[in-house]
């Protein structure tokens, strides 16, 4: 399928999602996970997707990246129905993954992480300049093997890596995970100067708190289905309600 | 979804990477649906197997209540036509079913070297 699909009602091109999730329903074998997710992400917009465990938060990402091919439902790109299109061709065409627990390869040096992304046609040297004036900290650490780098360094490796490949949509799965608050709190940082560049992000957090400080629309999902969505405020909002339901209500009187 | 105003700082899709991000993701060859492929060749597999033995079994039969020759030989060619689309069924079935063993085998196998590695370099860092 070819034919463009602009949002109806929003008529030009420049209000066509770079991505977008239709009524997607993915998941394990013969277990779904997602029960008719619908997510569209605009052109330099940064999205935040929040929820608890299981939610079905990374099974999302999966499809997006084209890991998960949906059981039903649609993956657009740019208008275009890109559903089951293979992850390399999708991330050949410029939408990349920095996956939960980093990805990078533990057993390999920084730079030699780092040639990994050059396979993406990018020159090794133009990979190494943008790491390395991005991250300062890579470019001293060029030699050390990636696994015995700091959580938080790894984590600034799998980005520079993702970010070496000229993405133009980037999805990245639980930055904060198992990283102390401060070291979470630079990344963003990090995050905030990428998104600023006009990058398209979509993120997945169990943990709002910096997220939603750089995000233009959140949503949250429970249980394969996306909840509420809607500007960051709205959403911080109602987060607490959404992850300890109503009973958190009650408790507080409400 | 109805809220699909992106906030005034958010870009335009009229910056240089997403126009090119829009031609590429045009080259896209997209090979449709079909979520989990090994799957589905192992059901046509089974499907085609029994389709098989069921053509091979009722021209066995036929053929034996047959008393002219050309009928017996014919049913006998539509046995063996039956016995020839199980053969292929079995095929499908059996290389859909290695793939998908396979795979879960190679992810089993990069998980546990991850781990390895991790493990490894704890022990490292703890000497």
């Amino acid at each position: 399928m070819t034919a463009l699909r602009p949002l109806a009602g929003l008529g030009p091109i420049d209000v066509v999602p770079v991505m977008e999730l239709t009524a997607v329903r993915a998941g394990y074998g013969t277990i779904d996970v997602l029960h008719g997710i619908d997510i569209a992400l605009m052109p330099g917009e940064v999205f935040a997707l929040l929820g608890p465990n299981g939610a079905g938060k990374s099974t999302t990402l999966g499809v997006a990246c084209g890991a998960i091919t949906p059981h039903s439902g649609s993956l657009f790109l740019c208008g275009r129905d890109v559903t089951g299109a293979s992850a390399d061709a999708l991330s050949r065409a410029g939408v990349c993954l920095i996956p939960e627990g980093r990805g990078i390869f533990p057993n390999l040096s920084v730079s030699e992480n780092l040639r990994m992304a050059s396979f993406s046609g990018v020159p090794y040297r133009a990979v190494l300049d943008r790491a390395f004036t991005q991250f300062p900290r890579l470019g001293e650490r060029r030699k050390q093997t990636a696994g015995t780098l700091s959580g938080g360094e790894q984590q600034m490796l799998a980005m520079a890596r993702a970010l070496a490949t000229e993405p133009a949509v980037l999805l990245i799965d639980e930055l904060s995970m198992g990283l102390a608050p401060i070291i979470v709190e630079e990344l963003y940082e990090h995050v905030r100067g990428i998104a600023a560049l006009g990058l398209s992000i979509l993120i997945v957090e169990q943990f709002a708190h910096e997220i939603l400080g750089i995000a233009h629309r959140a949503g949250i999902m429970l249980h394969g289905r996306l909840l509420h969505s809607g500007a960051p405020d709205v959403i911080a909002s109602e987060l607490a309600e959404a992850y300890l339901g109503s009973d958190h209500q009650h408790l507080h009187g409400g | 979804m109805s809220d699909l105003k992106t906030d005034a700082s958010a870009g335009e899709l009229s910056s240089p990477r997403l126009a090119q991000f829009q031609e590429e993701v045009g080259k896209l060859k997209v090979s449709g649906g079909g979520a989990n492929p090994e799957r589905l060749g192992a059901q046509w597999g089974i499907g085609l197997t029994i389709l098989g033995f069921v053509i091979a079994a009722i021209s066995y039969i036929s053929a034996r209540q047959d008393t002219q020759f050309e009928f017996i030989q014919r049913d006998s060619i539509a046995a063996m036509i039956g016995v020839g689309i199980a053969i292929i069924g079995i095929a499908i079935w059996v290389r859909n079913s290695i793939t998908r063993y396979l795979r879960y085998w190679i992810i089993r196998l990069v998980y546990e070297q991850r781990e390895q590695t991790e493990l490894l370099i704890k022990a490292l860092k703890e000497k």
